[in-house]
């Protein structure tokens, strides 16, 4: 474990030291995601323009929801969608080999060779944008709100990069789709407003079919002191689980490529 | 000319068929935002949803209706050298450009038109209300639409001539574009100062002139005034892409593909 | 057929050094170097003639051929072509002409090439009968018929050079640039695309510039080559000439059963030596003798007398500022 920190740790510093080269575009980036974020602020403005409550949260809920979905996708955009077209070039030009030849794992490879620093301002500014959030709500959380926050976190965290990886995963069929992040980005777009804005047959498949809100929904109401330990507990359970399944395909998939077995 | 561009559609329809999956994933992601964004007004204002739901279809119909995504194919093709290979042939460039548009769109209405039509059997708010001189003149200012759309793209991809990151300069004006032509909220929503600006910026006849159009939303002295505005902005924009065009050959010219 | 004439072809390139502090400084007053890629070059080439252009990398082949083909705007000089000036990229010089680069394929990626082809006769206005005259020709001579419908993308490399070459000669141009044709094909295709430009050149009269770093392309194709060097031209003229004048000498190869100890130097200049064979520079009018002499007085197993190998002539070239 203290191994692949130090691995970790590498391809930080790497990946840190190769952006630091093209520091001009650093300044871009940074306008570039504040102008994200402030569109999504602008596009909250104008639904809360005509109404006060959305899905029965109010503006600051909502807020922190949009910090959180920032923050979320920041991570997601700094180390996991870097590394899914290379995965993709990989699997294309049979340059895996090299890859399976290291002496490290290859899915903590593929996932976090490459990471996009720039990226981290999203996470700072969501971080910056559920505080703001909060101020609004006038809502100071406790301390279980906090950990609780952490706890359910990790768990989207978690949830999120076994979801990312099974898609990274079909790669090694599906090698004519140049985008496949594409499909995660329309899924994962759902989980920016609240869940219960849903009607109907719409809000069944969005909380069990394809739970993206949960991933969002959850970690913003631990924050805001709605939490109950069955929810916490049931997410952490579904992270592990689906953990879990997204390292057995990466595993069922390396047999298939390698050409070993069933 | 008619027989080149037939054998160009020809070409990009051919082409379009082996990109089928890609084209399917792309569409996928054009169809969920919108709709994202109709529930949530549907939420917000729940005695309207009818009308939410006319709406967004109708935003998904003319979106990909008008869709130009010319500024990416621009910018790999400058970049990466090959756009000399269509400098060499005798037909400029832009008419390959707009036979690919021709056949994407072909092809999405002929998706969307029938899952339309067919969600108007089940739903009844989807049926549209329009007479036949409506629903010409809601043609009409989709091509136009189209148009201009398909210019504005063109003429960021020619900047890829002078700045390396034209996609991102893209990106800004299609936010821009996001909150001005209707997509996330219908204009009349928007507070008054944005709704001032629609007027008069090209991006409302991109998507919510036809939608107005076809909601009776827009009539008699409002039509014509949309008409001639989108038909301004027109003018701008083919000036504009051959003012570019003449500039990019020349940088082109002194700097080589 | 084609004229150029005092051709210059200069590019300011910003410099940047590297640093935050430059690139801050960049941002508002930008340094540049002028880099000269062509220098006064002038030449002349007749209808009908194959001309291959060598020169090392960055030497101002490609530079040359761009403005040869309209993509790029000389700096100063003329420029005429089949009586048309390349930069204006009028429509009717673009139909008379085609350029082929090695390295980057018209043919479009996903679908057979046989509807580049098709797109191709639409776009230059080829009629019917010409088209399938054309095509048949081609086909017959390129062996193209089991590849004309298979996507582009299936095909290996040489295939696809032979699906580009005809794509570009469908309209059957009177000049063609070939920019490095035959580089990463094997050898088998090197042949048969020199034996098709050449039995295309006999029967069409085509006028042809080829670029290429394979001297095998430089020996079976050109007669007379263009040699440029530092964006000047250094050479224009016979191959032939060109290897009398920089290497007039021969290579003598020799193998003994077993490696006399004696000073070579005696009888050429030594260039290889391994275990039984020595290979001699001999000037070109005593190789002959040196031959018979080394054949009388040692026990030769075998003995070669050969023209330097190209590569070499051409070296040396790259090494003069004029020849």
């Amino acid at each position: 474990m203290r191994r692949y920190g130090r691995v970790f740790r590498e391809f930080f510093r790497a990946c840190l030291v190769e952006e630091l080269e093209y520091r001009s575009e650093f300044f871009g980036n940074f306008i570039a995601s504040f102008f994200g974020l402030g569109i999504a602020l602008l596009t909250i403005h104008i639904f809360f323009y005509q109404t006060d409550r959305l899905g029965g949260w109010t503006y600051g809920e909502v807020l922190v929801l949009l910090g959180v979905f920032n923050t979320l996708r920041g991570w997601i955009d700094f180390a996991l969608r870097p590394n899914m077209p290379r995965l993709l070039e990989h699997v294309r030009r049979g340059t895996l080999d090299y890859i399976l030849t290291k002496p490290v794992d290859s899915m903590f490879y593929v996932s976090f060779r490459h990471l996009v620093f720039w990226r981290l301002i999203d996470v700072a500014l969501g971080l910056g944008v559920i505080g703001y959030g909060l101020y609004v709500e006038r809502y100071v959380p406790s301390a279980a709100d906090v950990l609780m926050f952490f706890v359910v976190m990790t768990a989207s965290l978690l949830l999120i990069y076994s979801l990312w990886m099974m898609l990274m995963t079909t790669s090694f069929w599906v090698v004519r789709i140049d985008d496949l992040s594409f499909i995660f980005d329309s899924f994962f777009d759902t989980a920016r407003f609240p869940g219960s804005m849903y009607r109907g047959a719409v809000r069944f498949v969005i909380t069990y079919v394809l739970p993206a809100v949960l991933i969002t929904n959850t970690p913003a109401l631990a924050l805001l002191g709605k939490w109950s330990m069955a929810a916490v507990l049931a997410a952490l359970a579904v992270a592990m689980l689906f953990l879990w399944v997204a390292r057995r395909f990466w595993r069922f998939a390396l047999r298939f490529y390698t050409g070993a077995g069933g | 000319m008619i027989r080149k561009y037939i054998a160009l559609l020809r070409m990009k329809y051919i082409e379009m068929l082996a990109y089928r999956l890609a084209t399917f994933v792309w569409m996928t992601g054009a169809i969920t935002q919108p709709l994202i964004t109709m529930f949530v007004w549907m939420n917000i204002h729940p005695e309207e949803s009818e009308s939410f739901l006319f709406y967004f279809m109708a935003v998904i119909f003319v979106e990909r209706m008008t869709s130009a995504w010319d500024v990416w194919e621009l910018d790999r093709e400058i970049r990466e050298g090959t756009f000399s290979n269509l400098l060499l042939r005798p037909v400029h460039p832009i008419h390959w450009a707009i036979a690919e548009n021709i056949v994407y769109k072909w092809l999405f209405a002929v998706i969307l038109a029938p899952v339309w039509l067919v969600g108007a059997v089940f739903w009844p708010p989807l049926r549209p209300h329009m007479t036949a001189g409506q629903a010409v003149l809601f043609l009409a200012a989709v091509v136009l639409g189209a148009a201009l759309r398909f210019l504005l793209s063109y003429s960021c991809g020619l900047l890829a001539f002078w700045v390396t990151k034209v996609a991102a300069v893209y990106g800004v004006i299609d936010v821009i574009s996001l909150f001005l032509s209707g997509r996330i909220a219908p204009l009349e929503m928007l507070p008054p100062a944005l709704r001032e600006w629609s007027e008069w910026l090209p991006f409302r006849y991109m998507i919510s002139f036809p939608i107005e159009i076809a909601t009776g939303a827009a009539d008699g002295g409002e039509l014509a005034r949309g008409f001639a505005v989108a038909a301004g902005w027109m003018a701008v924009f083919v000036a504009g892409v051959q003012w570019l065009w003449k500039a990019g050959m020349r940088k082109n010219q002194a700097v080589g593909g | 057929m084609i004229r150029v004439s005092h051709l210059h072809k200069s590019f300011r390139v910003h410099r940047r050094d590297a640093g935050w502090l430059e690139a801050v400084r960049h941002l508002w007053r930008r340094d540049y170097r002028v880099i000269e890629a062509v220098k006064d070059v002038s030449f002349t080439i007749e209808k009908g003639e194959i001309v291959g252009f060598l020169g090392p990398n960055g030497a101002g082949k490609t530079t040359t051929m761009k403005m040869l083909a309209g993509l790029l705007h000389p700096t100063s000089g003329e420029i005429t072509v089949g009586g048309f000036v390349p930069f204006e990229q009028k429509r009717e010089f673009k139909k008379m002409m085609s350029l082929v680069m090695g390295q980057k394929s018209q043919l479009i990626w996903d679908i057979p090439p046989m509807e580049t082809f098709l797109v191709n006769k639409a776009i230059y206005d080829i009629d019917d009968r010409s088209f399938r005259q054309t095509l048949e020709e081609l086909t017959e001579l390129l062996d193209l018929a089991p590849l004309l419908d298979k996507p582009t993308r299936s095909l290996s490399l040489g295939q696809r050079m032979r699906c580009e070459l005809a794509a570009a000669l469908l309209h059957r141009p009177h000049v063609l640039f070939l920019d490095e044709p035959t580089i990463g094909l094997d050898v088998h295709t090197q042949e048969n695309v020199r034996r098709f430009i050449v039995d295309y050149n006999r029967e069409h009269e085509t006028t042809i510039l080829l670029t290429s770093h394979y001297m095998g392309d430089v020996a079976a194709l050109c007669d007379r080559v263009m040699i440029i060097n530092y964006g000047r031209l250094i050479y224009d003229g016979d191959l032939s000439v060109l290897t009398e004048k920089l290497a007039p000498y021969k290579r003598l190869e020799v193998r003994f059963s077993r490696l006399p100890n004696v000073d070579w130097s005696e009888y050429g200049e030594v260039a290889e030596i391994e275990e039984g064979t020595i290979v001699l520079r001999v000037a070109r009018e005593t190789a002959a003798e040196t031959a018979a002499r080394l054949l009388e007085r040692f026990d030769v197993r075998d003995i070669n007398i050969e023209d330097p190998p190209l590569e070499e002539v051409i070296a040396r070239a790259f090494w003069e500022e004029h020849v």
